[in-house]
């Protein structure tokens, strides 16, 4: 399924070029809210400013961007759902908001309540921890735990909570999971040495590069960019990923040449690595991925379906 | 010794009275996890807890006024003046409040075909219910201390709302006035 | 990566930033004269009776933002302004209480015991030139202390203490908050208490957005801007128009005082003042540092202890405290004007505000994002920079900028600020009111953050009036998600230990302080109260 979707991902960007060239015509009617589910200053947050300001300077659009944060997108989801669909109220979240806690909110809301218009960049999710902790990989955590250690791993989404909880029961060893609010909090406690280890979505590169974190296993189902070699999360006995993306959605129900005329316009932005908004996107969160159109809602509904799974295993 | 304070008692019990229904009732209703619960086998702090503590504090608080602050300077209390001084200033704001919400689409719901929403980004329509709610509150307020209506006030009340348009809206194309991030 | 490195790149992150203008083809950045423009703002604000620092501050935080954007770059422009407000503010509130015996900010009060006697005597420009004095020499000190210390006491904190200890210190900062604000420790608990609710509202871990009564409105839970601008601003505003009401005010402004002689500050003073700023400032620095107790009980201390001092070395023509004695002036402005630099230890170490002004700075510092106030802060790391601690060292450089402009154009300003006094309090009020509520809709833009800022208001008023200090349940508001973030964190990295915040001996010290505090206030206060 996920390689089917990276394949068709590089097709559907030979794709777009005739599409931006069908929806030029469409023009907002007037100004856009765009609202954001990430806390103000954080990597997603300035990413979803810098596109709208491109979007701005570039169509002469005017787009008023605001922070709906919390309950890990869903307070933004549930506030743009009956707002006007016609492309003036848009909003950013993860396509996890979309699929895991919407299952699991049991708010009343499916994906079909919304339009998932275009991703932007993909999570360089890893498992964290400071290089002094002297691990090189996963399975150097394991065996602190089976000596007897006390392992603290800092999470920031009911998902990876679960997600960490197989890992240690897949491989025999208690972990005392502790769930904070966004990456940025795991890093300091990672940093502070409240937490031995976390899940970090891209935030640990610059970290990373100086030598000071360590990559210990890739929380996605292909390896990491920046630290290829780190076991994925099935070698580790785990079927499931943490797999996911920014993505700009609508209230159900969009017109076709909007939503269109929107990814398009989005896509070009992230995809100029010329911009501030695609500079962000290739330092942050190693380089743009577009989906839009039926891939995305496919993407998006699998997630959605396979949430299921997941919690099913993690509550067992 | 000085008279009981009937404020610091009616402050007291109803402390004591809204914390008991709080710990009690709100909470254990309007929370979906109890005070600690177990997930992932691993026992943890549930969403009814902080509440329940700070709820707690106010519990405590009113029994310490209830039992310990009998008595209380005239300076600290509530009269009945107060209250009517809430009301009215509460019923200025309410109205200031409406208009300021309401004007603008009813103004382009009597003039034009295509409805306020169209023209929340267009002067002088998205400043309409800004400048009318905005000048009858500050204005609607000085006369209330006044005790009458001048044209002075009038004027204060709307160079004052038309000097925030001026600070708030021209200089910032991602500003919004009230009403026009709701409509 | 030293501390020098650090300190280079915080003062060109100030100087260096994009230019706003040129002085003689030198470039000025913006954020030296965002500085400046707060600074001189402030001093207005404090002159004007019934308006103070955080009015300033709260109305003028949304525009900042707005200018200067949501990214790291805004930081420094933004809260250099904000800190200029707060230290004009502070010299600002002097003018009206010695010039016409109206205090222009709460702590300006004792001010007004020396200061009003003197100009009535003729010596009105130099008690205003003693005040300015005293107020720069102690803000500059207290400066200087919080500089040295809050790096050290952050690592301190981030070195030593583990989750369990760092929840146990919040709630020994709350516990002491609540009980040694105002007269009364239960209506302490139950401003701290409410606080703390209000912050719990639509938050939680679990997808369901707790205490929201199933409605969309309080699922975001109640935003920052509108508990914090609802119960300090608009509480105190509504306060005043009732006020006015009862007073209806004839509108005659107090006729300013004539000055006779000479007015200047000459060494001879300075050299008999300054044991007594010296005092003042140590007691305002030392109270400063402790979150909750505020600039006024720093200038009564300050006064006090200065008086029995005075008392006893003073010639028997001189004249005594509160009869117009220079040393009186200098004692209280010097006090409460340290408090301003040492409240911000425990926000810059510990992320813990522990008055209005540093409630308006993290309200800054969260709005725009990239800037978290608290131990991690001061994190020297070898190879990458940390950005938070170049800021952190930018905001130290304005604080001694806005130092430096108090010192050279402060005493001038301040001294042309008696006409403020005729600003018409009963058109001002509502004014305020209106940039209030539009300050907030501008940030959250919807109408319903509004009425929330008006029911903050209700309940701010509620409290002036039963005399509850606002400030525990704004500072609980402010920090209640941390608590109970910290707290969880702490139940889960233990294991799920009930008791982890009294198996460690340092978590066990704290909740025992916490617990000391309330005892010993409530036994204090029946003594007092008896």
């Amino acid at each position: 399924m996920r390689t089917l979707i990276s394949a068709s991902i590089a097709a559907f960007a030979t794709l777009l070029g005739s599409t931006a060239a069908m929806a030029t015509d469409w023009t907002p009617p007037g100004p856009i809210k765009l609202a954001i589910a990430f806390a103000a200053g954080g990597g997603a947050d300035t990413q979803a400013r810098l596109i709208a300001e491109e979007l701005e300077t570039r169509h002469g659009w005017s787009i008023v961007p605001e922070q709906i944060t919390g309950k890990g997108g869903m307070n933004l989801a549930l506030a743009i759902k009956d707002e006007p669909n016609d492309g003036s109220v848009i909003g950013m979240v993860v396509t996890e908001t979309l699929g895991y806690n919407m299952r699991a909110a049991e708010a009343g809301v499916t994906p079909a309540d919304f339009t998932p218009i275009v991703t932007t960049a993909g999570f360089q999710m890893g498992i964290v921890s400071q290089a002094s902790k002297g691990w090189n990989t996963f399975h150097d955590v394991i065996a602190a735990a089976k000596d007897g250690e006390r392992i603290r791993f800092g999470v920031m989404s009911p998902k990876l909570a679960d997600i960490a909880y197989l890992l240690g029961k897949r491989n025999g060893v208690d972990l005392n999971i502790i769930q904070v609010a966004g990456g940025r909090a795991v890093m300091n406690g990672v940093n502070a040495g409240d937490m031995d280890l976390g899940f970090m979505a891209g935030i640990q590169s610059k970290g990373v590069a100086a030598g000071d974190l360590v990559n210990l296993a890739s929380a996605l189902s292909t390896p990491l960019g920046q630290t290829p070699d780190a076991p994925l999360l099935s070698d580790l006995g785990v079927e499931f990923s943490a797999d996911g993306y920014f993505v700009f959605i609508g209230p159900a129900g969009m017109p076709t040449e909007a939503g269109e005329a929107l990814a398009s316009a989005i896509a070009e932005v992230v995809r100029d690595e010329s911009t501030k908004a695609g500079g962000v996107i290739r330092n942050s969160f190693g380089g743009p991925t577009v989906i839009t159109g039926e891939e995305l809602n496919a993407l998006v509904n699998s997630d959605f379906e396979n949430a299921g799974a997941l919690l099913a295993a993690a509550s067992e | 010794m000085r008279p009981r304070s009937i404020t610091n008692h009616v402050l007291g019990i109803g402390c004591i009275a809204a914390s008991l229904t709080a710990i009690f009732l709100w909470i254990p209703s309007d929370t979906s996890t109890g005070l600690v619960e177990t997930v992932r086998r691993q026992v943890s702090v549930g969403d009814a807890l902080a509440p329940t503590v700070a709820a707690g504090f106010v519990l405590a608080g009113g029994a310490l006024v209830h039992h310990r602050d009998g008595t209380a300077s005239a300076k600290t209390r509530v009269t009945p003046g107060n209250l009517r001084f809430l009301v009215v200033l509460l019923s200025i704001l309410a109205v200031s409040h409406a208009v300021m919400r309401w004007a603008g689409p009813a103004a382009a719901g009597l003039v034009t075909e295509e409805g306020y929403r169209a023209l929340r980004n267009t002067i002088p329509w998205k400043h309409i219910g800004f400048f009318l709610g905005g000048s009858l509150l500050v204005t609607g307020l000085i006369s209330s201390v006044e005790g009458r209506v001048t044209v002075r006030s009038i004027l204060i009340g709307a160079l004052a709302t038309l000097a925030m348009i001026a600070v708030y809206d021209l200089p910032f194309e991602d500003l919004l006035l009230p009403p026009n991030g709701d409509v | 990566m030293g501390v020098f490195d650090y300190i280079r790149l915080g003062v060109l992150a100030v100087f260096g930033g994009p230019e706003m203008f040129s002085v003689l083809g030198v470039p000025i950045s913006i954020t030296l004269a965002m500085i400046l423009f707060g600074f001189l703002l402030g001093i207005a604000t404090g002159a004007t009776p019934g308006l103070a620092g955080p009015v300033a501050m709260a109305i003028s935080l949304p525009i900042l933002i707005s200018a200067f954007g949501f990214t790291p770059d805004a930081l420094l422009p933004v809260m250099g302004f904000l800190i200029g407000v707060m230290k004009g503010a502070t010299v600002g509130g002097a003018v009206p209480a010695i010039l016409f015996n109206t205090p222009g900010t709460p702590d300006a009060f004792m001010t007004t015991l020396d200061g009003y006697p003197m100009a009535r005597g003729g010596r009105a420009g130099k008690a205003l030139r003693i005040a300015h004095f005293s107020s720069a020499s102690g803000d500059t000190f207290s400066d200087v202390v919080l500089i040295l210390c809050a790096p050290f006491l952050a690592i301190l904190v981030e070195s030593y203490l583990d989750l369990p200890e760092k929840t146990a210190l919040l709630i020994l900062s709350l516990a002491f908050i609540s009980s040694v604000i105002g007269n009364s420790v239960g209506k302490g608990l139950i401003s701290m208490g409410l606080g703390l609710f209000a912050s719990f509202v639509g938050t939680g871990e679990d997808f369901y957005p707790r205490l929201s009564m199933g409605t969309q409105s309080l699922a975001g839970g109640f935003p920052v801007t509108t508990a914090v601008l609802g119960v300090l601003i608009l509480g105190e505003v509504f306060k005043g128009i009732e006020d006015l009401r009862s007073e209806r005010r004839s509108g005659a402004a107090p006729e300013p005082v004539m000055e006779r002689g000479d007015q200047r500050l000459n060494r001879g003073d300075i050299g008999r003042l300054a044991p007594y700023i010296a005092r003042s400032a140590l007691i305002g620095t030392a109270i400063g540092a402790l979150p909750g107790i505020g600039s006024t009980l720093a200038a009564t201390l300050g006064y006090s202890l200065n008086r029995n001092r005075y008392e006893r070395v003073k010639s028997t023509d001189d004249p005594a405290f509160g009869t117009g004695a220079p040393e009186g002036v200098a004692a209280t402005e010097a006090a409460n004007s340290s408090v301003s630099g040492a409240n911000l230890i425990p926000v810059l170490s510990l992320g813990i505000p522990g008055n209005a002004a540093a409630v308006f700075l993290i309200l800054a510092a969260e709005s725009i994002g990239g800037f978290n106030p608290g131990p991690s802060v001061f994190r020297f790391s070898a190879d990458t920079v940390n950005p938070e601690l170049v800021i952190a060292f930018g905001l130290f450089t304005a604080m001694m900028l806005a130092n430096l402009l108090n010192w050279t154009v402060g005493g001038v300003f301040m001294r042309s600020m008696g006409i403020m006094i005729r600003v018409p309090k009963h058109i001002l009020l509502p004014i305020v009111l209106l940039l209030t509520l539009t300050a907030i809709y501008v940030q959250e833009t919807r109408m319903e953050a509004m009425w929330f800022a008006i029911a903050f208001g209700v309940l701010g008023y509620f409290m002036r009036r039963l005399g509850m200090s606002p400030l525990p349940f704004v500072i609980a508001f402010l920090l209640g998600g941390k608590l109970e973030e910290t707290a969880r964190q702490a139940f889960a990295a233990t294991g799920g230990d009930p008791f982890f915040l009294v198996t460690s001996p340092v978590a066990f010290a704290f909740i025992a302080l916490s617990v000391g505090v309330i005892v010993f206030s409530l036994r204090r206060k029946k003594r007092a109260g008896a």
